[in-house]
């Protein structure tokens, strides 16, 4: 290990150097091992600070809080209607934004068939659409209604695949595989992280577009009689 | 992907309110900001100062916040505006129990800081607890950049040192912890 | 369709109301060829509407109003002209059996908008001022022009798009997909293929891959929002120096750099909230892949032409083995 070389390390991994360092320390770094493993685990360490978890304190600190609360100035303005009012437009808003996003979910998810718009199977078309409450507990539910719509779609596919020529029900069947492999990616990494919402919401895309392309095979094949 | 709208609107939405309902001398819209953001800052001021002032130094963060909510004017997210003041609370901690600057640029041997301070063998730490024992200037860099995401010159800025002792913590402080990865 | 209806009474076409422009046999090479040519004259307003099973559609545009059909294919096949309403029905059909391969060559006035839709169909469009629907299952699809709705659909093939404004729609299964210098509202999904967006100009844009890596060179708006998603690929995005956005950097198993400062706000678990630039109207950027990188750049640092080698290296099309299959 040389010195000169492992201090800068940190550097270059946050991208600091200038460009001449920068390429002096690649070329040092392909030569040797030992800053090479340095450098790997120092990324480890910063991977893991920036997979660190927060925790809440061990005892509950808001009773205390709550005996130094002094009253605001404005508070004494305030009354309960307007209150009322404010929890009213904070529901408003919520059922806005849950609109919004159904409006996007159902442009995106939308597919038209090609020769046809009638599609064998009219697997619920909402089921894509978390209900307004979407939250990752209620993500649980929201999945075993879309394992439900992938099944019934699968099944429709198998039964009318006949109607497709074999080229076509190869690529689709690979793409789906392509597609599950990504699943049970996500799957696992749940597993490991259950509380992620960026993973709920990876996984909840993925399954998207596999229920996608599982209609638009169905329109296909009602198309292609 | 639009589902991340949907949450995130509707976790902002809620947390837009009860700001707005804390702002205006709400205790129990305070109490649910106080729930969801609790964790985050006990975290970050754990971190930063030792594990005994923790619990002080979080209602400390908390009270100012409800003193301060009247100037909160929603530009930023409640959740960043509140983690600023959080680390402001602790930086004025800091200085005020006397981790002087003196100690801070001088002390730079975190490696044998956290080997040398405990009985207990290096290698059984965890990662939290190696963070822990590291010296307060390694450890209170390396939670700023590499746990918190600022930049060396704003750590420079809020820790009254220069870049270049930034960096070079940052680095001591990672050295020590790759003993401790614990995965 | 009411739009379409409301049309329909001001305009007539000068078209007989059955026009076969099929001619019998031919003299070509191997089996018996046929071809076709007939031109006749569009009002304003007339839509485009083909059909063919296999093949090619290939339509250019000129300064008349007039509208060319040239065909070329076996004598079992016919193609077939005719006008319903404001719409100009192109259809290819078999004799007996299933139909075969056919070859149009269409020419119609700029302004005039148009359905393109086949089966073992490669289409391509060149110069169209007005909306353009396209979709193949097995075939590429290339366009330039277009504006008003742009929806280009296939299932194993690649889609092109150039030069095109409006609301557009692009999506494939397997096969990349690339837009060039186009502006309006996009949205581009396919499963197993690279998404290249350049020189864009929009304010909405979404974009998801399952396979397959993302590039977006283009305006980013104030207020705008930019969605892109990949499972496994990396995500690269051209940042302009003075654009104020913010949103968040999602990752699993990868890392995000970016050539520029980057402000981190909030660091979770594999996702980066994020700004750059301030603003009060700063844009809204989400990006996220599983296994794959994110890269922000500023423009010139990607070079997108080793990139467009790469990725027509990946052309979907077997179209010569199509074509023994179905002659």
């Amino acid at each position: 290990m040389n010195d000169q070389w492992t201090n800068r390390l940190s550097e270059y991994l946050d991208g600091e150097l200038d460009n001449e360092e920068r390429v002096a320390l690649e070329a040092h770094l392909a030569t040797c091992g030992s800053c090479y493993a340095t450098l790997a685990e120092l990324r480890q360490v910063v991977a893991r600070a920036q997979s660190l978890a927060d925790s809440s304190p061990s005892t509950d600190l808001w009773p205390d809080i709550r005996a130094r609360l002094t009253p605001s100035r404005r508070a004494a303005v305030d009354r309960p209607d307007r209150l009322v009012r404010r929890r009213f437009s904070l529901t408003v808003g919520q059922l806005l934004a849950a609109s919004i996003v159904l409006a996007l979910l159902s442009a995106g998810g939308m597919w038209i068939g090609l020769r046809s718009t009638k599609p064998t199977v009219t697997a619920n078309q909402n089921v894509t659409s978390p209900p307004p409450d979407y939250t990752l507990a209620s993500a649980g539910r929201w999945r075993t209604s879309t394992d439900a719509a992938v099944t019934e779609l699968e099944e429709a596919l198998a039964r009318n695949q006949g109607q497709l020529d074999t080229a076509t029900v190869r690529v689709l069947r690979q793409n789906l595989a392509v597609i599950d492999r990504a699943i049970a990616q996500a799957q696992r990494a749940l597993k490991r992280d259950p509380g992620s919402n960026y993973l709920n919401l990876h996984l909840a895309n993925t399954m998207r577009q596999k229920i996608e392309l599982l209609r638009r095979a169905n329109a296909l094949a009602a198309g292609q009689s | 992907m639009p589902r991340q709208v949907l949450e995130d609107t509707l976790t902002a939405d809620s947390i837009a309110a009860d700001t707005a309902l804390a702002a205006s001398g709400d205790p129990s819209a305070f109490e649910r900001l106080y729930r969801s953001h609790v964790a985050r800052v006990h975290t970050l001021v754990r971190r930063m100062l030792d594990a005994d002032e923790a619990d002080d130094v979080t209602q400390d963060v908390f009270i100012r916040a409800w003193q301060k909510l009247s100037t909160f004017r929603g530009e930023s997210a409640f959740g960043t505006w509140l983690h600023r003041l959080a680390v402001n609370v602790v930086l004025a901690r800091r200085k005020r129990v006397g981790v002087e600057r003196g100690r801070f640029l001088t002390e730079d041997g975190p490696l044998d800081g956290v080997t040398g301070r405990r009985e207990t063998p290096e290698l059984s730490l965890d990662f939290e607890e190696a963070l822990a024992r590291l010296p307060a200037g390694a450890r209170q860099v390396f939670v700023l950049h590499d746990v918190e995401g600022y930049r060396h010159d704003e750590i420079a800025r809020m820790l009254g040192v220069v870049p270049g002792t930034s960096k070079s913590q940052l680095h001591h402080a990672r050295m020590a912890l790759r003993r401790h990865l614990d995965r | 369709m009411q739009m379409l209806c409301a049309a329909l009474a001001a305009v007539t076409l000068a078209l007989p109301q059955r026009d076969n422009i099929h001619q019998g046999q031919g003299r070509g090479q191997g089996q018996g060829q046929g071809s076709g040519d007939t031109t006749f004259a569009v009002q304003s307003g007339a839509r485009l509407d083909v059909n063919n099973f296999g093949g090619e559609i290939v339509v250019k545009t000129w300064n008349q109003n007039s509208v060319q059909v040239r065909s070329s294919h076996s004598s079992r096949s016919q193609v077939n002209v005719s006008a319903t309403g404001s719409t100009v029905l192109v259809r290819t059909e078999g004799r007996r059996g299933p139909p075969s391969i056919v070859d149009l060559d269409i020419t119609v006035p700029t302004w005039m908008g148009m359905t393109l839709s086949g089966t073992y169909t490669d289409i391509s469009v060149d110069g169209a001022g007005g909306s353009v629907t396209a979709e193949s299952v097995q075939g590429d699809i290339a366009v330039t022009g277009g504006t008003g709705n742009v929806a280009l659909k296939s299932v194993e093939g690649g889609v092109t798009l150039a030069k095109t404004r409006g609301r557009i729609e692009v999506n494939s299964v397997q096969g990349d997909i690339s837009i060039e210098e186009a502006s309006g509202d996009i949205t581009v999904e396919t499963v197993n293929g690279d998404i290249t967006l350049t020189r864009i100009d929009a304010a909405n844009v979404e974009v998801n891959t399952v396979d397959g890596e993302v590039l977006y060179d283009g305006s980013i708006k104030p207020g705008g929002s930019y969605r892109l998603g990949t499972h496994d690929g990396d995500i690269t995005v051209v940042i302009p120096p003075g654009t104020s956005v913010s949103g968040s950097l999602s990752t699993f198993d990868g890392d995000w750099d970016a050539s520029f400062a980057v402000d981190t706000l909030r660091v979770a678990r594999h996702r980066f909230t994020f700004a750059i630039g301030r603003g009060g109207n700063s844009a809204r950027l989400e990006l996220e892949t599983f296994s794959g990188n994110i890269k922000l750049r500023r423009p010139g640092e990607v070079d997108l032409e080793s990139r467009k080698h790469k990725n027509s290296g990946h052309s979907h099309n077997d179209r010569d083995n199509d074509n023994e299959q179905y002659n």
